[in-house]
């Protein structure tokens, strides 16, 4: 059905079943309670080529007996801790580089790769790219697989003179945005084996290769564009998701304002502290017994100060980024949903035409093949939508958490610090001499 | 037994006989927080243990305070707070027994009427000052209402801390007004005003204020007075900047609490990550709602730096009453040399400095012998009297940098004191804020790590 396919499945030596996507999706095979038994499978196996239920050595999976599916469901679930045996394509982004020409001024980074899949010619690369060729990835990858999820880009347009695209902050933060998505297509089942993806890893000149390409598979992305179908119905399930969807961007919105109002509280607290030391150095200039102890507060405060600061810091360029790149993600899915609805809606239109003509004959023809082809492809498109979308929200609850627990981390961090300052000048401010000292201590 | 525990025994035993509302329970406890924190910084320790001061004799707390309506001098309704002293005598209690204490109720213009009787009466003395007239250095949420609870409350304790300061003064402490009016209600004000303090309280603003110039100052009380000057300009600054940062701090931990919120809607659509989101939105509930406590403990701080700002200024008056009383000695010695000049001129018929007479003699002729002796008589009279006054001067002038330099020293040493405990109580405060920060966090992430 889809033009890719990839044929290299079979033979690309021992694939872990967590590779595999379930066409149902772990949770619903969870509610099920045990998958779908083969038959179905079987039936589709035309043209759900890729998700081909039997290991790649052809040993079909007994997915009737409910122990082995609860295994199977279990390695799907433990998607989050992919142990370095099980993966074979490793990708990294970093080592940032301006480059200035005539012309103009931009960053490439390196992008390394290790692999020993053999659709690769070698087992190490190393190249280097600009943003310009992650866009044209993504843009390859959404052309070339229209029923899959494609992970977003950090933003593109960047205001010049808001922003300065040359400053350490700005690069690092998008290179961990194209590390991340380059590791999320790597990781992908399908999207990993996608042939644009070898170019950019592997090629030593991707301009060229851009070009070609363009040539080439200019005609494909036509077909998944909308060909005016109206779709009546989403079906439920889908429906869900669309609403999940909706709600979802309403949280992330929410969060990503509080997270900026925290920030800018924190800035301007911040302000404050600063001018609030200097107060106590002051008053100790004009003391003798106080002296010690009051510069002692100056320095601890100046210390706090400097911890809030890296706070502050930390959340704008760990914290906010992931917030508006998972906004980018949920518009991707979206925009999938739709690509998906426009296929059903062209089948079933074809369908109810042929329905009308079917009054027409007198033989009760065979389904017309197109028709025919039109339901592989709704078939097809729902279960890797399904498989993507489970992996998604796999992909999601892992990122938030380490998001959130990073939040918890810092701000931990940053009182720790604030605490360490304080009992540090404890003993600074407590007069040896005095029995109260004496009996403080004693009393903790 | 310490003296914080009977102050601590008296505001239970308080609390336990009246019947009033939770609230005041709850005020009780602040107020027992504070004293705790006052008592157990030892300086009412040492206030009680100075030798033959009346609280050792005397225990004394302003217990509470009440509401009161009543016309005032221009015959209009109006409502004002008054405070209950009650006084006990400590050997009464060291018997084991437990009596009532005597009470009666006083409102805070009574306290300013005897704090300006002691202004006057003792000006070589740093004389304590009271808690502030009006909420000042206030920071946003805080109230500046003179109604608001909070403020009554905290003034109830700054005067308590007032008549503690009082009486446990060496010099202070045996005044019999003081003692008046701490013990007896009615027709107190009469008394005080029949001492006649009024007139000298007026001349003393006057001097306060005024401007002139000291040839030999006591060196020590001039940087005194500069000292003065820094104090209370610094402390002033600081409190200004502490209000703006709490107001700031406050903003901080409030924002966290729409955490809690967006939490909770966001685990109703999730299924794995919903428990994790859910109590980590409590615990971020909690992280907004603990900076009331921490800011209201924050405020004993400022009360304390406040104490300070206003006895700088007590500090200043003694200073300058200094160098007006050495300004009167300057003034008196010096009209004692011209007169003597004058003196010597009429007596010697040598004209050593340009005078009046002098001129008018040369031109209308020397005066009579009669008259001269006249002159000479009466400037004879006014140099013994000024010689008088210059020996009362120079005497009262010694007296009071002796009186004033023991107090200035004793209040120098209570200052270092005091304000070395404040700023440890403070940095006690902050190790505690952290504290609490971390294991709200620390919780969070223990819920964030579920998800």
């Amino acid at each position: 059905m889809s033009t890719v396919t990839p044929k290299s499945l079979a033979s690309s030596g021992q694939k872990p079943i967590q590779e595999i996507c379930h066409p149902l999706g772990a949770e619903e095979a969870a509610s099920a309670g045990v998958l779908t038994p083969s038959p179905d499978v079987g039936n589709t196996t035309s043209s759900i080529g890729e998700k081909d239920l039997s290991l790649p050595n052809g040993t079909p999976v007994e997915t009737s007996s409910p122990a082995s599916s609860s295994s199977l469901l279990n390695r799907l679930q433990l998607d989050d801790d992919l142990d370095g045996e099980t993966r074979d394509l490793f990708v990294t982004v970093d080592d940032p580089r301006k480059h200035v020409s005539t012309m103009e001024t931009y960053i490439t980074y390196r992008v390394a790769t290790k692999t020993t899949r053999v659709e690769f010619d070698l087992p190490e690369y190393s190249v280097r790219r600009r943003y310009q060729d992650f866009d044209w990835l993504r843009s390859r990858l959404e052309d070339s697989q229209p029923t899959h999820l494609i992970p977003p880009l950090p933003e593109k347009f960047v205001m010049k003179g808001v922003v300065d695209r040359f400053s350490e902050e700005f690069v690092e933060t998008r290179r961990k945005a194209l590390d991340k998505f380059l590791k999320r297509v790597a990781d992908h089942p399908v999207l990993s084996f996608n042939e644009h993806l070898n170019a950019f890893l592997s090629a030593k000149d991707l301009n060229k290769r851009q070009g070609l390409a363009l040539l080439t598979k200019m005609g494909e992305s036509v077909k998944y564009v909308t060909g005016g179908y109206k779709l009546r119905a989403r079906p439920m399930e889908f429906a869900a998701m669309g609403d999940y969807l909706d709600m979802f961007t309403q949280k992330l919105g929410t969060i990503d304002r509080i997270a900026q109002r925290i920030i800018k509280e924190q800035s301007e607290y911040l302000v404050e502290l600063r001018e609030y030391a200097p107060v106590y150095t002051t008053w100790a200039a004009s003391e003798a017994a106080l002296q010690e102890p009051l510069e002692g507060v100056a320095g601890c405060l100046a210390s706090c100060s400097g911890a809030l600061d890296e706070l502050t810091e930390d959340m704008s360029e760990d914290f906010l980024p992931v917030l508006r790149e998972y906004v980018l993600y949920v518009e991707s899915m979206k925009s999938v949903l739709k690509k998906r609805d426009n296929v059903q809606a062209e089948y079933e239109a074809k369908l109810e035409a042929v329905a009308f003509r079917k009054e027409e004959r007198t033989t009760a023809a065979a389904v017309p093949t197109d028709v025919e082809k039109c339901q592989d492809r709704v078939e097809c498109f729902n279960a890797d939508l399904k498989a993507d979308w489970d992996r998604w929200q796999n992909n999601k609850r892992q990122d938030f958490r380490q998001l959130l627990t990073g939040m918890a981390d810092h701000n931990i961090h940053y009182y720790e610090k604030c605490l360490a300052a304080w009992e540090s000048v404890m003993p600074l401010l407590q007069d040896p001499q005095s029995p109260e000292a004496r009996s403080d201590s004693e009393k903790d | 037994m310490r003296c914080c525990d009977y102050t601590i025994q008296l505001i239970i035993a308080t609390n336990i006989k009246n019947k009033k509302l939770a609230n005041q329970f709850n005020r009780s406890f602040v107020a027992l927080r504070y004293t705790i924190h006052y008592c157990c910084t030892s300086s009412i320790q040492r206030m009680t243990h100075q030798s033959s001061t009346l609280l050792r004799r005397l225990e004394i707390s302003v217990a509470e305070a009440e509401k009161r309506t009543g016309k005032n001098t221009v015959n209009m309704q109006e409502t004002f707070t008054v405070y209950l002293i009650e006084t006990r005598p400590i050997d009464a209690i060291t018997d084991g027994h437990n009596p009532a204490p005597d009470s009666l109720w006083r409102r805070y213009s009574e306290f300013e009427l005897l704090r300006n009787y002691l202004l006057v009466t003792y000006p070589f003395i740093v004389v304590p000052p009271l808690p502030e007239k009006r909420a000042e250095f206030v920071w946003h949420k805080l109230s500046a209402d003179n109604l608001d609870p909070d403020f009554v409350e905290r003034r109830r304790v700054g005067l308590e801390n007032f008549l503690l300061r009082v009486a446990s003064h060496s010099v202070l402490s045996n005044d019999k007004i003081l003692y008046h009016f701490l013990t007896e209600e009615h027709e107190w004000k009469e008394v005080v005003y029949e001492t006649g303090f009024q007139a000298k309280a007026d001349s003393r603003i006057k001097a306060l204020s005024a401007t002139f110039r000291v040839k030999n100052p006591d060196k020590r009380f001039t940087e005194m007075r500069h000292y003065s000057d820094e104090l209370q300009s610094i402390t002033s600054q600081l409190l200004r900047v502490r209000a703006r940062v709490a107001d700031r701090l406050y903003g901080v931990y409030k924002v966290h609490g729409n955490y809690g919120r967006v939490f909770s809607e966001w685990s109703a659509i999730e299924k794995e990550m919903g428990d994790g989101l859910q109590s980590a939105g409590h615990h971020m509930d909690a992280y907004a709602a603990s900076v009331d406590d921490i800011l209201e403990e924050e405020e004993h701080y400022a009360d304390q730096l406040k104490e300070y700002l206003f006895y700088a200024e007590a500090l200043r008056a003694v200073c300058r009453k200094h160098e007006l009383i050495q300004y009167e000695l300057e003034t008196a010695s010096s009209d004692l040399v011209s007169k003597k000049h004058q003196r010597e001129e009429l007596a010697t018929g040598m004209v050593r400095t340009f005078s009046f007479k002098g001129m008018t003699n040369k031109l209308f002729g020397q005066e009579a012998p009669e008259q001269r002796e006249a002159r000479l008589g009466l400037l004879e009279e006014q140099i013994v009297e000024g010689e008088e006054t210059v020996k009362e001067k120079t005497s009262e002038c010694q007296e009071y940098v002796k009186d004033a330099w023991v107090d200035i020293q004793r209040f120098k040493e209570q200052k270092d004191r005091d304000l070395r405990e404040a700023l440890v109580s403070y940095a006690v405060m902050q190790i505690s804020m952290c504290k609490k920060g971390i294991q709200v966090w620390t919780n969070a992430k223990e819920c964030f790590q579920k998800m």
